[in-house]
């Protein structure tokens, strides 16, 4: 696993922090938007020179922040699944994002007319280029490389394909994950949309007022049965399950009762073929607006009924980071099973008044065998994903 | 259940200010732009569905061919596998008007939701409660064979019961739209050949 959070550069940094409440959550400095000092995000420290000294590439590379990212987090978790050649098996790369290269292509818009100086950055404007150049930086040859741009649940999108490509015996080693940085075209849209919070994000709480977007990458190597058997290797979890549905309610909104997000916890359940009684803990998508909250917890509340397993947002630790959400979480979720914790949900003060549900709030430790993850994309794009600890 | 068993049950073509399904002219106008020829096949159609206003052009357009074949179909288990040349190109140029506006440049949620292609499936989802599997392919051309060999795996997995598809297009005031209901019973062979018989013939 590789991640770039808010809160850490390793996995091992993001899970210090998760348990120390340390959020990552701050006024923006790295863009310079009208909505500075109304905002708050979950920012990543490193430059985007920084990040290219770390990469050891040239400065002048026309790279977009989300491919200097997605590139760091994807090259960290190859280095920790010890892969040593990753062209000696079929390996793929599925990537999620939905900035793209929007933000060099913004910053560069208006120069372009002028001269083609950063054609570069133009031209890296479309979500592909940045899994094409994570792929390239990796050494990846003649594999499948596919981007996915679902909103925000590109990432657990990219989880859900990746397993079924090694389910299917298409590939036998696949990097999935997500990454997405902060830039001014997506400040401004959920700016439009009034679901931005002026102030620390507050998941499930009644007097939520909107999400704090983050930026983020996540990879994580999923290997077939037959390569961990020929390596002797340890396998940090399984992805037990995934389900992916349509909430065919509205462009952005989901929908009241959440049935997208019913349907895909259901589908989830069934291909893990587990019973709802043996979920451990659900990391929720929990973002902190008015109408994501309350469609989860009605969601929650339909599955599970008055047993509604321990469950928490970490979006108060991270910021709302959008394609890579199912990232990053599905790299915390799996942390919790190594760790038998589950992390706080921050900010949390006054239950909602629609029903009584309430996050773990405190750090709570438990043994885990199963931790649920979900992630809910504009467009009424519902995913889950469960992971195990046993086969 | 093999694909060879289902059936085109029904289609929608809407091109020339002309609505035709399985053949039969539903409704006609011989003049009028795109838009007002929508607004009006609305009107003759009866429905009542406000939303249909707020809707981009691609989306009434799809949403009317979608409306005529999916009215009488109880199944939800209905996939939508739709394509066009153009993706949202129509409004695309709308919302790019409207953010290089020399006097008030702004990006209107109203306009901006509907620059993807696949949001008409969204739309029709929404109209008829389908929670089904959708996609959206952009052509050159309607292209009957992709379209099959994506709707042959989708019926073969058991993935879906029915599926709506076809072709619905939109640029300027060049428009086409071509749907047909993929079911285990129905009048026209399933066949890409009798497919672009259909899209030939009107």
């Amino acid at each position: 696993m590789g991640v770039l959070s808010a809160i850490g550069n390793t996995p091992e940094d993001n899970h210090a922090s998760l348990i120390s409440e340390k959020a990552g959550i701050s006024r923006i400095t790295k863009i310079d938007t009208i909505h500075k000092n109304e905002i708050m995000v979950g920012e990543i420290k490193a430059t985007n020179a920084e990040l290219k000294q770390q990469l050891g590439l040239s400065l002048d590379l026309p790279f977009s922040r989300t491919a200097l990212l997605g590139a760091v987090a994807a090259a960290q978790a190859i280095k920790s699944a010890h892969v040593q050649d990753i062209n000696d098996c079929r390996t793929g790369l599925i990537s999620g994002t939905t900035v793209g290269g929007m933000d060099k292509s913004e910053q560069y818009y208006y120069d372009y007319f002028q001269n083609d100086r950063h054609w570069g950055h133009i031209n890296g404007l479309h979500a592909g280029d940045s899994t094409q150049k994570i792929a390239a930086y990796l050494g990846l040859e003649e594999s499948l490389v596919t981007t996915i741009s679902t909103a925000c649940s590109s990432a657990a999108n990219a989880i859900m394909l990746g397993t079924r490509m090694i389910k299917s015996g298409l590939l036998d080693r696949v990097i999935v994950g997500g990454s997405d940085c902060l830039c001014k075209f997506t400040i401004n849209g959920f700016k439009t949309l009034m679901i931005l919070s002026d102030t620390h994000n507050t998941p499930f709480d009644e007097n939520r007022k909107g999400l704090n977007l983050g930026e983020a990458a996540a990879y994580l190597v999923l290997e077939s049965e037959e390569i961990v058997k020929r390596r002797n290797k340890d396998v940090l979890a399984y992805v037990k399950g995934y389900g992916n549905a349509n909430d065919a309610f509205h462009q952005t909104a989901s929908s009241d009762d959440g049935d997208g997000a019913v349907l895909a916890m259901e589908k989830a359940l069934k291909v893990a073929g587990l019973n709802k009684n043996d979920i451990d803990y659900i990391n929720a998508h929990g973002t902190a607006t008015p109408n994501n909250d309350l469609s989860e917890g009605r969601a929650l509340l339909r599955i599970f009924g008055k047993n509604v397993p321990v469950f928490s947002s970490t979006k108060a630790f991270t910021g709302h980071t959008l394609a890579a959400a199912g990232g990053i979480e599905a790299v915390y979720s799996v942390l919790a099973l190594q760790h038998n914790v589950i992390y706080p949900n921050l900010n949390f003060e006054t239950p909602m008044k629609e029903f009584d549900l309430i996050p773990q709030t405190q750090l709570k430790e438990k043994k885990l065998r199963t931790v649920l993850s979900n992630s809910f994309g504009f467009g009424g794009n519902c995913s889950t994903l469960i992971f195990s600890k046993e086969a | 259940m093999k694909p060879s068993s289902f059936h085109i049950a029904s289609y929608c073509r809407i091109i020339d200010n002309n609505i035709v399904k399985n053949d039969e002219v539903l409704f006609t106008e011989k003049t009028g732009d795109l838009s007002s020829f929508l607004k009006k096949a609305y009107k003759h159609m009866e429905i009542r569905y406000p939303k249909f206003f707020k809707m981009d052009t691609l989306s009434k357009l799809a949403f009317i061919a979608a409306e005529t074949l999916l009215k009488d179909s109880v199944e939800k288990n209905t996939a939508l596998v739709f394509s066009n040349k153009s993706s949202s190109l129509d409004t695309d140029r709308k919302h790019s008007a409207s953010i290089t506006d020399s006097v008030h440049p702004y990006a209107s949620p109203a306009i901006f939701v509907y620059t993807l292609p696949n949001i008409c499936l969204g739309e029709i989802s929404i109209r008829h409660s389908l929670y089904s599997e959708n996609s959206f392919f952009i052509f050159d051309e309607f292209n009957p064979r992709l379209l099959t060999d994506y709707c042959d795996s989708l019926l073969s997995t058991g993935k879906t019961e029915k599926i709506l598809c076809g072709w619905v297009d939109v640029d300027k005031q060049e428009y086409d739209a071509f749907l047909y209901l993929i079911a285990r019973t129905g009048v026209y062979p399933y066949t890409t050949d009798e497919l672009t018989r259909l899209y030939r013939k009107t």
